[in-house]
Formats: C-alpha cells, structure tokens, sequence
C-alpha cells in the first residue's frame, strides 16, 4: 500500500464497516413475511387448480404438479427464513450499512451527505404489528437504493429524523463555504 | 459585460421569425389530416381558397409568433441562484431552473437559425425531461456570455467574470480538432457495432421489400431466396464477405464524417466547449466538476493509429435502458491522441492519473463465464449430436466457438483491474476495446459489497461502487482488500467537503 502512506492515515486505523454490530429487524416482521408469502401461494394454489379442474389432460399430473408446488413452497420458505437471519441495519455518525442476501451476502452503505431522500413506508400488514420500512434513495440509481424493512415504527421515525436533520444540516452548511 | 441577465428580457428580434417557423408548424402537424384530404378532393376552382387558407395560416402563425415571442422572457436570478423563463400565450408556464443543477448547455443552430444568424441555447439537467429550458433565438454573443454565467455564475467566479475580457477568452486554442485523416481513421476502427446494426436493418428492409414487390407482380415463389443462393454459388464467399466489410467500413466512415465533422474541444473560460456536426453545427458546454464517470478506451487497431476515445458520463435519471437519456448525458470524444488524452484529462480531473496500486481478480473470475459460455453450450451441443444427425457435420464450428470463447473471457479476465490511489479510483476492463473508467471517490453515491458463502473460505468478493452516471463494478478480488478499500473510500467521502455536482 505504498501509494497511500503519504497521506499519514493508517488504514487499519479506519473505522470498519464490517466489524459493526447491526440491528436486526424486529422478529414479528417475520410473521408479515410469512403472510405476504403465504397470500402468493394461496392465489397461484387456487389458480393452480382451476386449471387442473378445467383441462382434463392435466389430471394424470396432479400429484407432480403438487408435489413440485409443495417443494417450491417449502424451498422459499427455507430461502426467506436464511436471508431473514441476514438482514441487519446500522446508523453510523455518518453512513446507513444494511446488509441483506438471500444468497449472497450484500452489504450497502450510503454516507449520509449523498442521500436524496428518505422515505417511511407502513405495509398493510406490516401495521398490524406496527412496523415500518424505510427507504433511503441517493442519486446512484435503484442499484444505490436502499431498503430496509421491519423496523418498530417509533424507532423508524427516529431514524428517518435522524437522516432528515442531516440532510438539513448538511444544505444549510454549503453556502458558507 | 455588457448584457445583464438579472432583468427580464426577450430574445432577439429575428426570433419572431423562428417562433413564427414554429406555430406554422405546430398548426400544420395538428391539421396535417384535414389538410392532406382537402388537398386530395381540391380542384382547380378552389385554388383560390387554398391561397386564402395559406395566406390565413401564415397570418394566424405570424401573429402567434409574435405573441409568443413577446411573452417570452428569461432572467438569471442571482440571488437565488435560478434561471428562469417566463412562457406561454395562452397557458403561462414559469420555469425556474436551480443553476447547480444544470450540466449541460447546448448551443446549437439550424439551418433557418443559421439564415437568420441567431443561435438556440438548450439546458439539460440530470433526468428531467419536462424541465429543461431552451431559448429558440439568441446572438451569439449572448448565448455565450449566457453560458458562462448559467455553468459558472459562482458569485466569486463573477466578480472576475466582469474583469475578464470575453473578446480574447472565445480566441483559446482549441486542445483538440480532428483532422479528415483522422475522421478517416476513426471510422475505420470504431463504432462498428452501430453501423453493423443500421446495415442489418436496412439488408432485412431490402430483402422485405423486394419480396412485397415481386408477390405484388408475381406469385412469390421464393425468388428472392432463389437469387441470393445462386448470387452465394456465382460469387465465392470470400468475396461477399469482402464486399460486406467494404460496405460496412463505408457506412462506418460516412456516419462518422456526418456526425463529427469538424469537431472541436476547447477551453472556454471555465467550461468545455465541444462542437462538432456537418449538417447542423452542434456546440454542447460542459463544466468539468459536474462529470462523474470519465472513460477512455482504445481497441487494438486504434492502438496501431495512435488513437483514443474518450466518454465523459454525466448523471442521469438512473434508468438505465432509457437510451435518449443516456446520450444526453454522456459525450463523445471520437478520437485523440495520448498527448491530447493528458489535456482533456487534465482539464476534467484536474491532473493526469498519477500512478495507483493495481488489484487483480482471483482465477474464479472464469469459472461463471466459462461454464454458462462454454460448457453449457458444448454441453446441449453434445445432447444434440447424439440425437439428430443434422448437426453432426458442424463439429468443427462447435470446436472453433469453444476456442474463441475461452480465449475471450480469458482476455476480459487478465483486463479486469481496478486502480486506486489516493485521488482517484481506476477501473480497466474489456476484451477489444479495454476502457479505464476514472472516478473520484466523492462521486460515489452509495458502495454495495458482496460476497458467495462458498468464497467466505477463500475470501474472494465484489465490489459496486454506485454514481450518478452508472456503477463501477469490480468482481472476484480479495474480500479483505476490498473492505479497506470501502472502509478508505468512505473516510474519503464523509470526511471531505467536496460535492459530487
């Protein structure tokens, strides 16, 4: 690392990103990932049918076709539960970390003096347990995007204040410079 | 200076006649169907009334004209740092346009512009279709001093803005002209991919239409396909494929010399300036701060011609497969040499690339390609072969394709690098044209690293590093490089001041 050294900063002096202790999403968002996956099911199950009811040819594939819808439900669900261990957040003085991956692990950081806006988003069944998912854009794209969902809705707040204030601080602080 | 943009005023006169120019046409396109079936029924005794309605529509378009042109007025609100247009005859529209928010200032003229001896200036900002602002008719001069104050109207860059003598700023020497030769030489090495797509789509519209023209004549009986196979028998394939690159390099040359005819960077106070165009004269102004993305690249003909392309990216509104987007936001450098390459560069990112430590990606980079290009394709290749016998005799095509492909993705694996030192981050990579994409660590947006559970062991990951004009991408490098570098780059963005626009 020779090209660095004359800027008098050791790197392993730098704050770590991977080595901070995330947050996870609250566990009763697990139960809101369960119904929005079971509710899928359900209408491709019943759609399911109908066509094997309606097309006599299929009739002889019945149990394969359920037995494969069966494998599909359980396959997602083991998929889903595994990425939901993954996923934490962290608020750092100066960036968001939120890391997530069904199969691979992904971390995104956005430093906060690059975020667009902040939005708080409350699904139908999210509120029932009163959480929240908070969504902070940057002008990188939907790739730079970030969402992160579960949070209790009171601490969601908090956080989006957080970020906001910052955004606020950070736009008055320019023109005197 | 002797215009001063913070008052409200009109364009240039002349502009009556281009507004005219414009409601005629507008009134034209709305009635073009009604038009064409009067024209179809009219005869001889209504001649007089197509006068009349001629005559009627220039008057209505004259006065339209006029009256947009008096309700059209501009001014730079230096308090609030916007410019606004004032619009509209019967629907007022107020634009107002923050002025760190504009990238681009177009400076074109068209041919009835050019008759008239006025100019157009367009503003382009990142994603915004509907807001962009454009003033049909301007001087020259105006639109220029315009610019100036519309990329760099900072208040300190004002103050010296009104000591500078503009006369004896516009005569700066241009840092890059192309030649003909040049123009030559750049249409033989690049861009095929374009001109190949227009030749296909023409030979496809060829080859339709000439079949639509013997079935209407004649009972189509394969004539067409008949003629190609005796036309592939007569000529060998050697010469047809020689015949093809002739015409493909032909068109390759004709769109270049249409497009860059006369191209042109230079220095313009604190702006690029780049213009270029055989048809219509195109001036597009550029301030450096506001690229995100700068990238050159160079194949290996151009290497033999001593020639480089250079695309400076801008930001955009993140869609992506939006193509008019896209080319609004980046620009082309068709072609320079290293020396010209250092001044561009130079200009924009305010030094020459200094050297940077060199990070190489792991061999698994060829694993993914390998399989999905090569072994999956032998793979139903081979499923094939023992099934039909038709396929059986392409052997050696299978054989030739599995080589290629190797050597291709073994190539674009010894090209894939990332450099970084501590200004700058450089990204090479391609198989025939290698590119170096030049970011500065405070255009990040957002970093995303990521990694397989199967190369924890190994500590092999990826990096994306999101900007406004697109991500940077480096795979398969070492995981615990990787996170110093992140943890580097974000210390560079949350510590420094410097705005990515």
């Amino acid at each position: 690392m020779q090209s660095f050294t004359n800027e008098l900063i050791d790197l392993n002096e730098l704050p770590k990103y991977e080595e901070i202790i995330l947050e996870n999403p609250h566990p009763n968002y697990w139960k809101v990932i369960v119904i929005n996956i079971s509710i899928f099911f359900l209408i491709v199950a019943i759609a399911l049918t109908l066509f094997i009811l309606f097309n006599k040819d299929f009739k002889a594939y019945s149990l394969a076709i359920g037995i494969g819808y069966l494998i599909l439900v359980i396959g997602t669900f083991l998929l889903y539960s595994a990425s939901f261990k993954k996923r934490g957040y962290a608020l750092r003085e100066k960036d968001v970390v939120y890391k997530s991956g069904i199969i691979a692990e992904t971390t995104t950081i956005i430093p906060l003096n690059r975020i667009q806006h902040v939005a708080l988003d409350e699904g139908l069944f999210a509120r029932f347990y009163s959480l929240a998912t908070l969504e902070v854009q940057t002008a990188g794209g939907s790739a730079g995007n970030m969402r992160i969902a579960g949070i209790p809705i009171e601490k969601a707040k908090i956080i989006k204040e957080a970020l906001v204030k910052r955004l606020d601080l950070l736009e008055n602080a320019t023109p005197s410079q | 200076m002797k215009n001063d943009f913070s008052k409200p005023q009109r364009q240039s006169v002349a502009g009556i006649i281009i507004m005219t120019a414009n409601s005629l046409q507008q009134i034209v396109r709305a009635l073009a169907i009604p038009i064409v079936i009067f024209l179809m029924k009219v005869n001889k005794e209504m001649m007089i009334y197509v006068g009349i309605g001629s005559l009627l529509l220039l008057i209505v378009s004259l006065i339209f004209g006029y009256m947009s042109y008096l309700k059209f007025t501009f001014f730079l609100n230096q308090e609030k740092r916007e410019f606004v247009i004032n619009k509209g005859v019967f629907n007022k529209t107020l634009l107002t346009i923050p002025l760190e928010k504009i990238q681009l200032v177009n400076i074109n003229q068209s041919l009835l512009q050019k008759i008239i001896g006025v100019y157009s200036l367009k503003i382009d900002t990142p994603g915004g279709d509907k807001s962009e602002g454009s003033i049909t008719a301007i001087s020259q001069e105006t639109a220029y001093e315009l610019k100036e104050q519309l990329l760099n109207g900072k208040r300190e860059n004002l103050v010296d803005g009104k000591t500078l003598d503009t006369a004896k700023e516009k005569i700066a020497t241009p840092i890059l002209k192309l030649s003909v030769g040049t123009l030559f030489k750049i249409g033989l090495t690049s861009n095929y991919g374009r001109s190949l797509a227009l030749l296909i789509g023409f030979a496809y519209a060829l080859f339709y239409n000439a079949k639509e023209l013997i079935s209407t004549f004649d009972k189509d009986n394969g004539q067409v396909e008949q003629a190609i196979k005796t036309g592939l028998s007569l000529f060998s394939v050697g010469i047809l494929i020689g015949a093809l690159l002739f015409i493909l390099f032909a068109v390759n040359i004709i769109r270049t010399f249409v497009k860059y005819f006369e191209f042109e960077v230079s220095q313009h106070k604190h702006s690029l300036l780049i213009s270029s165009g055989l048809l219509a004269k195109k001036n597009t102004l550029l301030s450096p701060q506001k690229v995100q993305i700068t990238a050159y690249s160079q194949n290996y003909f151009q290497k033999k011609f001593n020639l480089l392309n250079i695309n400076l990216r801008q930001a955009h509104s993140g869609k992506e497969e939006d193509e008019k987007e896209l080319r609004k936001a980046n620009l082309e450098v068709p072609g320079c040499n290293p020396l010209e390459r250092d001044e561009i560069l130079k200009m924009i990112l305010g030094q020459i690339p200094q050297e940077a430590k060199t990070f190489k990606p792991n061999f698994r980079f060829l694993n993914l390609p390998i399989f999905f290009k090569v072994i999956l394709p032998l793979a139903t290749y081979l499923i094939l072969w023992f099934n039909f016998e038709i396929v059986k005799p392409y052997y050696p095509l299978a054989i030739v394709y599995a080589f290629v492909a190797i050597v291709m993705i073994y190539i674009s694996y010894t090209k894939h690098r990332l450099m970084v030192n501590q200004d700058l981050i450089i990204k090479k990579s391609g198989i025939w044209d290698i590119t170096f994409e030049h970011i500065f660590p405070h255009k990040i947006q957002a970093i995303t690293t990521f990694q397989y559970p199967w190369h924890k062991s190994v500590d092999v990951g990826h990096v994306n590093l999101h900007t406004a004009a697109g991500s940077i991408r480096f795979k398969y490098g070492n995981y615990t490089e990787i996170k110093q570098l992140v943890n580097y780059w974000l210390y560079q963005i949350e510590c420094g001041s410097e705005e990515w626009m």
